[in-house]
């Protein structure tokens, strides 16, 4: 057995980094999380994404041990949140909710007591620790300034350098580019991409949707405290509206020929979408035969901007019955009849 | 497979809660301004051409006996709201910077956490009544003066210099007793609240109710379970042998209450959102 087959067999049998059950948060009369059922595997680059208000940083909260739920459970690199949180915790950091630190501190004064509190660094590694955070932050040469003075940027540095402290199984980041100039989020894009390499889970929330896009492996999408979709972004795209957008000038005669062999197109610059019916291959033959001038055939994959749009704004399916977003291998899918959008495995216990 | 630490080694905890308690501008003012009651004191006691009756009247010609009634003086509010205002910044104000996340997330146990903040303000307490009690001393031998370094106890005795400076530090344990009941207590409210605000006008709003409270004569059954009416018992240490009564029962009533507080503080971290 080679080295190879014993790592991966390693990854396998990882438990998940990150899986809520049922997890569900009311305040008073308001409902911030409703019944959410995910599970992160390990190594991945889960992107969270929804409005503001849609439960992502509840849920965060919930998975970290830092808010009781109302009702589910969750677990955290395997362990029970918050039963054996303290196993957990030691090799997972987080930015929850903006940085926290005290302003009368420098910014390497205030990591430093972060650090003092880290299960995982010898006394000795401390100042250590704290320098080389500082510094894959960028923020070696503001560290000794009190934390008072930095701009919202240098602090959302800082509490990103408390995260990365110790070598961690899983990171948690809570809006990370808030605040950030683009040379700062393309450091956090750099920093997520850095931690995905090295074997971490990270967990991204975000509104900022082509930062998702861009460094995600897998994305959540959270609207009203439901989940809408999860799964591997590259097949959510794939699944999104899917559809096959045939660009011709003989709009009329492409429409009669398709609903002639019993698909549903639609007419659409510059030509027609067909969104179900026979193969590709075996379309492009029907038009091509009934006479049409094909120009060009592309697959549609929607942005993730657009598949946001339509989850979020419960527009799926708005034409042509209910389709289902899914992911291959019976992930959870959704379905919109009705105005309320009803989730298939998430959200079964709201 | 080794067993890995769940937890950062205590005393570290506890280095970096006191670095950061000192590092506190707020802190370091609070103490110098303590610094200066015994002095008010003493240059008040000596510019006077009468002196009064009372624990301030005492202090003339008498040094040792400052460093007591400062303290005693300063227990009537000061030091209750200096420690409060600690209390305040532990919990109260942690969660208000969101660092109180931070602390939790590394992690640090909940319980562990109030250990290690109940410390902290402890630590307040000791430093604020040390400062008092030692500058009180000094002030008393340079500014006021005593016969030969003795203690005139209020029974008319005299004291040795090391017998005198023992009653000084019986005063000062007595003390910090009770201000580590007011902290306890001041950590329960902190531990309810955001805003440290909050945790200084319950403790100000307390001990004034509890001044109130004692005042009142169809009230006096109250008296035994108020924390404020034992404050006055610093005096005993002066007399001539130590009167015990007061300074016990209070120092009872302050374990109770710092009890009560620590144990409210304790079931409510358990459950606070972070």
């Amino acid at each position: 057995m080679t080295a190879w087959t014993v790592r991966e067999a390693a990854v396998v049998t990882a438990p998940p980094a990150a899986r809520a059950v049922g997890l569900r948060k009311v305040y008073g009369r308001t409902v911030a999380v409703d019944g959410i059922d995910l599970e992160v595997p390990a190594g991945a680059v889960l992107g969270m994404l929804g409005p503001n208000g849609s439960g992502k940083t509840t849920l965060i909260r919930m998975l970290l041990g830092l808010t009781r739920p109302t009702a589910g459970s969750a677990e955290l690199l395997g362990e029970s949140v918050p039963g054996a949180l303290a196993k957990a915790l030691p090799h997972v950091g987080a930015l929850v909710e903006g940085p926290g630190f005290h302003p009368f501190l420098s910014g390497r004064e205030n990591l430093r007591r972060l650090a003092a509190a880290e299960p995982l660094l010898a006394s000795g590694e401390i100042p250590g620790a704290v320098d080389t955070a500082l510094e894959r932050v960028g923020l070696g040469h503001a560290a000794d300034r009190r934390f008072r003075g930095y701009s919202l940027g240098m602090k959302q540095r800082l509490g990103l350098a408390g995260a990365l402290l110790v070598p961690r199984r899983l990171v948690v980041l809570d809006e990370p580019t808030n605040g950030l100039d683009p040379a700062g989020t393309r450091d956090v894009r750099t920093i997520i991409g850095e931690l995905h390499a090295a074997g971490s889970t990270v967990i991204v929330s975000s509104h900022l949707l082509a930062e998702v896009e861009a460094t995600c492996t897998h994305v959540a999408v959270l609207a009203a405290g439901s989940l809408l979709a999860v799964g591997e972004l590259a097949g959510l795209l794939d699944a999104g509206t899917g559809g096959l957008v045939v660009t011709t000038p003989d709009v009329g005669l492409a429409l009669s020929t398709l609903e002639a062999a019993g698909a549903v197109a639609t007419a659409a610059e510059p030509g027609v979408v067909v969104t179900a019916g026979p193969d590709a291959p075996e379309i492009v033959a029907l038009l091509v035969r009934a006479g049409v001038a094909v120009h060009e055939v592309h697959r549609r994959r929607p942005r993730l901007e657009e598949l946001f749009a339509q989850l979020t704004e419960g527009g799926i399916g708005t034409e042509g019955g209910s389709p289902n977003i899914g992911t291959e291998g019976g992930s959870p899918s959704i379905g919109t009849e009705g105005a309320s959008p009803s989730i298939g495995a998430a959200g079964a216990a709201g | 497979m080794m067993l890995e630490r769940t937890a950062a080694p205590l005393p570290r905890l506890l280095a970096a809660e006191v670095r950061w308690v000192f590092r506190r501008p707020r802190t370091l003012i609070t103490l110098g301004l303590f610094a200066l009651i015994p002095i008010l004191i003493a240059v008040g006691v000596v510019v006077a051409d009468r002196n009064g009756p009372g624990l301030v009247g005492a202090v003339a010609g008498n040094g040792l006996v400052l460093p007591v009634a400062a303290m005693t003086v300063a227990l009537a509010l000061l030091l209750p709201l200096a420690v409060a205002m600690s209390a305040a910044d532990a919990l109260a104000g942690e969660a208000a910077h969101g660092t109180l996340r931070g602390l939790l997330l590394a992690p640090v146990s909940r319980l562990r956490l109030v250990g290690v903040k109940a410390f902290g303000v402890l630590v307040v307490a000791v430093s604020a009544v040390l400062v008092i009690a030692v500058v009180g001393v000094l002030a008393g031998i340079v500014v006021v003066g005593s016969a030969d370094g003795q203690m005139v106890t209020l029974s008319g005795t005299t004291l040795g210099f090391g017998a005198g400076i023992a009653r000084v530090a019986l005063v000062a344990v007595w003390a910090v007793g009770q201000l580590a009941a007011v902290g306890a207590v001041a950590l329960a409210v902190s531990a309810l609240t955001e805003h440290p605000l909050v945790v200084l006008a319950a403790v100000l709003g307390g001990i004034i109710t509890f001044g109130v409270l004692s005042a009142i004569p169809a009230l006096d059954w109250l008296q035994p379970w108020l924390l404020t009416s034992g404050w006055s018992a610093g005096v005993d240490a002066l007399r001539d042998p130590v009167v015990l009564t007061a300074l016990g029962s209070s120092t009872l009533r302050a374990l109770c209450y710092a009890a009560i507080g620590l144990g409210f503080t304790v079931w409510r971290m358990q459950r606070r959102d972070a």
